[in-house]
């Protein structure tokens, strides 16, 4: 064989110098942005602020204006809660599950995710807020005593959401601080202007590259993406537990927790590929998010929408094999009765597209696969479109059936998640290096001693 | 492309005698099992069965996943895996018992109980022995072919490489995976969940591939040390590589209990009646000492022992704890099968020994007599030398 | 420069390779205090150094031991003997549902516990008045050159020595890097007024805001239209029943209870007071019964010892002592008569209580009575 076809490709293409990336990667914070960021900033912020009379709407009238009613008393809101949680965990699989499998490939896009995470579970935690109506009433979720000296109910799943997201976010958060730390060293030192020297000096806390920390910070980077691998399963298995733990027919099956933990990986992977086409084109990045590191994420996007594929046939399989009246009309009711578009979007979407991933030509097309991304996200918004308002809408009674039909102000406010999502993120570049500098060093060719291996080990 | 110093070695012939001496004894216990008490003999079977395709079929997901993921670590001892999946060959002989055992194994075997149950009755289009007979062959077949895609086109590489063996190989590993999924699955359903034919649980066929896994990854584990710490390897692996397999281990002792734990807790939840009697069945009497069992030997000895950082490359601890999860599999398959053999208490008797002798002995024979003439390293994968380097 | 201290001396190199061995020589040689910085983690350093293992391991091991019990501990106190609830039927510590809970504080404290343990304890961050802050040397270490620095605490230091050996093992630029004098003669001086203000100021922000959170904001209903109905609430004045203004409604005149006989002494307390006897004969389960009811119904205005202390303080007139002389002179029927008919704004208890239960509570009046003016005779 020869001997290209064993020899990996450099994950960083174009043989930069530490210098280059030094400039490339902190050029959109040094810069002044030119006019496409203040019309994409423009268009986001409109978004939010379409999304901040909806809320406000909502809280002064109240959740009436939703499109709620008596069966379905939980949808858009918990939708999209559920949507931008499950958008966070492609995130932390990119910074710590992939890093745990030492895949090199990450450390271009790592950053960018991480910062991805953070926003989308901001995004998701304002749900649980809109939605108990009384938000200035959400101190109650903390465990504390009452004044009856009743603590809340640790046994609820809704509980278990407080704590699942809060941990997710502190620990994602701190797990994104720990990577910027070197990085606002780096910027700090490059810093003409004094303020910004002052704040980098802050946020840096004094690092200075030393090798006595960097064997610490090593290995506290280890340890995060220990705690995280696990914890990001655990969040969206616990917001599937949500639905699981009752006895709902469409909601009450064993498979929902790694169902649910798939579909988050699939939709955040396709979110995350979409957001960093448009920025590796706009800053010129091209050759530190190559082409490969996007058919390896196209890769994970076949994968994992292949397995929610599976979950998708078990559940109709063992709907019919559990013998149980509930659970096959709510499958069949599902796929045929009234809701059978959304349905049938949420299959195509995520099972059948996705397979185009099969071939490499279309892995390595950008402009096909942004469409199939896209289409991905569209998808998973409707697979929990589909478990949510289907089960509901169609419970035991028939006489407490209804159809649900979301308002234009449970449109204002999915516009609006997607416009605060935008907005930080817009704001995140700007501020921040979105590419980890440290990180990207480490793996460029010719920067590791060579008495060990050299990019010995790529992946897994 | 540096040369590779591999001299071969022939296996023990102590490799064969025990695996013979452990395989007869098993043999001699089966027979006289199956004389007095063909029922309890029968369940044991399952465990045999199920244990033997956990070891099989999971070293050919292995081989599929490394091919897929490009690894390149675990090159050096791929050879390993393709051996040992040579006993997806011994998974039908071992069903042959049961089939004739049906009616003792399956309550939805019996047509006059069927017909009398509404649910049961939902169920015949998939629970009769027609349908059931043809799923496993047809997933026999197809563990048959695919252990010749997979693995035994890579014996002729030592010789003559072909350029293109890799790319059609991890063609092929892609198209394995959706259809080991679903093999997997429908044998799990089959041979374990409709046990207890009213039983349902989405996630069980994930449950079983969680066990399965750690399992392959076990025994892959145990005869690359052996193997390495005797130098047939030659220079194959190393203290990273162990790491690599502790690492792993690790992870799957976790994924297991998640699963476990997933499928548990939503059940005892929700507390349906249709749902729960499967675990008030592994709560009755002594059963409920198995059922706590589990928990300490799957989850909570192997999570201690692998946990501190230095544990996992050890080979002594390694060693210990790939044995241990190969003895908690089949701990777990007994917790799987024999509750519906013995409602109301745990039974442990001599016939309850004769799946470990005669799977281990089997494992044993296969590996020895399929490696001779063989090479344990693939000296023709261009990739080895970067796998016999390779450091983390 | 001269009266500066010096910190120590540093020497920059271009490449990994150069680095590692310039590390492994500077510890050959058998300096302890010194220290390599490099733009990012350079593989095979800590063994060059020498570094010990990183203690952050069992950091994380205490910290979420610390989590797991903490948080498993607290929930079965809090469900199983605090506040015991029944939930869903399951048992009061239902272990299954704790272990979510139990998870995620145990990663939480372990990674956040074993974060800041590092930066505050053993990188004792922040730390921007380092003295190698700001020299050309850093500016090269944290973009694209590789540095070696040996302190000046260093046992073996000896500077012009020290510069030497580094250019021997090939540095390319040595510089002595010196002690900021400003920084080294800052003091800190606790009692300045501008720290003292400082401290006074947070204190009053951070109680005041805590105050308001918890006190006013977790109140706080900015719509409250739900609430504002046109409704009415039990113990509060309606002025719909224009006759006597009480909300909570008496039974209408004439109705009788299922339990008991009507009561024939209507308006003749001196009739009831001398005819009616209790039935009841002081039994433990009988006085029982009564504090039962007492503490229900009459503790409320007559406090539990009949002392007439309110807990309703101030929202009616507090009721007069049980255990004046008229109320002890009293026979049991007067008060079995009070408790059916109300005195003064005390209502009728009928519609609650039953005869019975009356006669229990009179009972247990008469066990509080003897109680508070005990004789020497009942001690014995």
């Amino acid at each position: 064989m020869s001997i290209e076809a064993i020899k990996e490709p450099s994950v960083i293409e174009g043989r930069p110098t530490f210098v280059d990336i030094d400039e490339q990667i902190s050029a959109p914070i040094d810069k002044s942005p030119n006019i496409k960021y203040f019309i994409a900033l423009g268009i986001t912020s409109t978004m939010l602020l379409i999304g901040i009379i909806c809320i406000g709407a909502t809280f002064f009238y109240g959740i009436g204006l939703w499109g709620n009613n008596n069966p379905v008393g939980w949808a858009f809101d918990i939708i999209n809660f559920v949507f931008w949680v499950g958008i966070g965990h492609a995130g932390t699989l990119i910074s710590a599950i992939l890093f745990l499998f030492r895949q090199k490939w990450r450390t271009g896009i790592a950053r960018f995710a991480e910062g991805m995470t953070i926003f989308a579970v901001m995004t998701a935690a304002l749900f649980p807020l809109i939605h108990v109506g009384r938000p200035w009433l959400a101190g109650y979720l903390f465990p504390y005593p009452n004044q009856h000296h009743l603590w809340v109910n640790f046994t609820s799943p809704l509980l278990w959401d407080v704590f699942a997201v809060s941990t997710y976010f502190t620990v994602s958060f701190v797990f994104w601080y720990i990577g910027l730390i070197p990085d606002f060293a780096t910027l700090r030192d490059r810093a003409k202007s004094r303020i910004k020297k002052i704040v980098y000096s802050i946020l840096s806390l004094g690092w200075r590259f030393s090798n006595r920390h960097w064997h610490n910070y090593e290995m506290i980077y280890l340890i995060l993406a220990g705690f995280a691998t696990p914890l990001v399963l655990s969040v969206h298995t616990i917001v599937s537990f949500d639905f699981a733990v009752s006895i709902m027919p469409g909601w009450h099956t064993t498979i929902f927790p790694p169902y649910f933990v798939a579909g988050a990986v699939f939709s955040g992977f396709a979110m995350v590929q979409n957001v960093l086409i448009i920025i590796r084109k706009i800053f010129n990045f091209e050759h530190i998010i190559t082409l490969n590191t996007l058919e390896k994420m196209n890769k994970i996007m076949l994968a994992t929408g292949t397995m929610v594929g599976y979950a998708y046939g078990m559940e109709f399989f063992i709907a019919w094999y559990s013998g149980s009246q509930f659970e096959s009309f709510v499958f069949v009711n599902r796929a045929f009765g009234p809701y059978a578009w959304a349905y049938w979007i949420m299959v195509s979407c995520n099972v059948v597209f996705p397979q185009l991933f099969w071939f490499k030509k279309i892995r390595r097309n950008i402009a096909i696969m942004f469409v199939i991304a896209v289409l991905v996200n569209v998808g998973m918004w409707f697979e929990r479109f589909v478990i949510i308002v289907t089960s509901l809408a169609h419970d035991f009674m028939p006489s407490s059936w209804a159809y649900y039909k979301p308002t234009l102000v449970d449109f204002g406010i999915l516009i609006g998640s997607f416009g605060l999502f935008f907005t930080l993120l817009l704001l995140f570049i700007k501020a921040m290096p979105v590419i980890s500098i440290a990180e990207v060093k480490a793996v460029l060719d010719g920067a590791q001693p060579h008495h060990t291996h050299n990019g010995g080990h790529n992946e897994k | 492309m540096t040369a590779i110093n591999y001299q071969r070695k022939e296996l023990p012939s102590i490799m064969l005698k025990t695996g013979v001496l452990l395989f007869l004894l098993g043999l001699i216990i089966a027979l006289l099992g199956y004389a007095i008490d063909h029922e309890r003999a029968a369940f044991n079977g399952v465990i045999l069965l199920m244990f033997v395709m956990s070891v099989g079929l999971g070293s050919l997901f292995l081989i599929g996943l490394e091919y897929l993921v490009g690894a390149d670590w675990s090159v050096s001892f791929r050879r390993i895996m393709e051996i040992l999946a040579i006993v997806v060959f011994a998974v039908p002989v071992f069903s042959l018992p049961l089939f004739a055992n049906l009616h003792t194994l399956f309550h939805w075997t019996h047509i006059e109980d069927v017909l009398k149950d509404p649910i049961l009755k939902n169920k015949m289009p998939y629970l009769n022995e027609m349908f059931f007979s043809i799923r496993s062959t047809v997933a026999f077949v197809l563990m048959f072919i695919f252990w010749w895609l997979l693995a035994g086109r890579s014996f002729g590489q030592d010789s003559s490489p072909r350029e293109d063996f890799r790319k059609v190989t991890v063609r092929i590993s892609a198209l394995f995976m959706p259809i080991f999924a679903i093999v997997l699955t429908i044998m799990a359903v089959d041979w374990l969940m409709s046990l207890e034919p009213h039983w349902f649980s989405t996630i069980f066929g994930v449950y079983y591939f969680a066990g399965t896994f750690s399992v392959a990854l076990a025994v892959v584990t145990l005869f690359a040390i052996y193997l390495n710490e005797n130098s047939y390897l030659g220079e194959g692996i190393g203290g990273d590589h162990y790491y690599n397999f502790g690492a792993l281990l690790f992870a799957f002792t976790n994924f297991w209990a998640y699963i476990a734990f997933s499928q548990f807790l939503l059940i005892w939840y929700a507390n349906l009646p249709e749902e729960t009697f499967w675990y008030l069945h592994r709560w009755e009497g002594s059963w409920a000492v198995v059922s706590i069992g589990i928990i300490i030997i799957h989850f909570i000895v192997p999570y201690a022992v692998l946990l501190p950082q230095p544990a996992k490359s050890d080979p002594k601890r390694l060693k210990f704890i790939a044995w241990w999860l190969v003895f908690a599999h089949f701990y777990d398959l007994y917790w799987l099968v024999m509750p519906t053999y013995s409602s109301g208490g745990a039974v442990f008797g001599w016939m309850e020994i004769y799946p470990v002798l005669i799977s281990l002995g089997t494992i044993l024979i296969l590996f020895y007599y399929f490696a001779k003439n063989k090479n344990l390293l693939p000296i023709g994968d261009p990739k080895l030398p970067k796998s016999i380097n390779f450091h983390l | 420069m001269k009266n500066k201290m010096i910190y120590g001396v540093t020497g920059i190199f271009d490449t990994p390779d150069e680095i590692i061995s310039a590390a492994k020589q500077v510890k050959a040689i058998g300096f302890e205090r010194f220290d390599v910085h490099t733009p990012y983690p350079i593989h095979g350093m800590p063994k060059a150094m020498k570094l010990g293992a990183s203690p952050l391991g069992y950091f994380a091991l205490v910290f979420g031991l610390t989590g797991a019990f903490a948080a498993f501990a607290l929930m079965t106190y809090l469900m199983g003997y605090n506040y015991p609830l029944i939930i869903s039927g399951k048992p009061f510590i239902p272990i299954p549902a704790f272990i979510p809970v139990t998870f995620e504080v145990t990663v939480l404290l372990a990674s956040v516990g074993t974060v800041l343990a590092m930066l505050f304890l053993l990188f004792k961050f922040p730390n921007n008045s380092h003295p190698l802050h700001d020299t050309e040397y850093i500016k090269r270490v944290s973009s694209d050159k590789f540095g070696i620095c040996i302190e000046a605490k260093d046992e073996k230091f000896r500077e012009d020595e020290v510069i030497e050996f580094l250019k021997s093992i090939g540095a390319k630029h040595v510089e002595v890097i010196y002690y900021d004098n400003e920084t080294l003669n800052f003091k800190v001086n606790i009692f300045e007024w501008k720290f003292v203000t400082f401290l006074v100021v947070s204190a009053l922000v951070v109680s005041g805001a805590t105050y308001i959170v918890l006190n006013k904001l977790m109140f706080a209903s900015p719509f409250n239209w739900m609430m504002e109905q046109n409704r009415i609430d039990a113990q509060v004045e309606s002025k719909f029943f224009g006759k006597d203004n009480f909300s909570m409604r008496v039974a209408p005149v004439g109705t009788v209870s299922r339990n008991s006989n009507q009561f024939k002494f209507s308006g003749q307390p001196e009739l009831a007071d001398a005819k009616l006897v209790n039935p009841l004969i002081p039994t433990e389960e009988n006085l029982r019964k009564g504090m039962k009811k007492y503490d229900i119904y009459c503790s409320p205005c007559h406090g539990y010892h009949g002392l007439g202390d309110a807990r309703l303080n101030g929202q009616f007139p507090n009721p007069p002592s049980l255990h004046s002389e008229k109320v002890r002179n009293w026979g049991d029927g007067h008060i079995f008569y009070v408790i059916t008919e109300g005195q003064n704004s005390m209502p009728s208890y009928s519609s609650q209580l039953t005869n019975e239960e009356k006669w229990a509570i009179v009972l247990y009046v008469r066990a509080l009575q003897r109680a508070m003016n005990a004789k020497e005779e009942d001690l014995k």
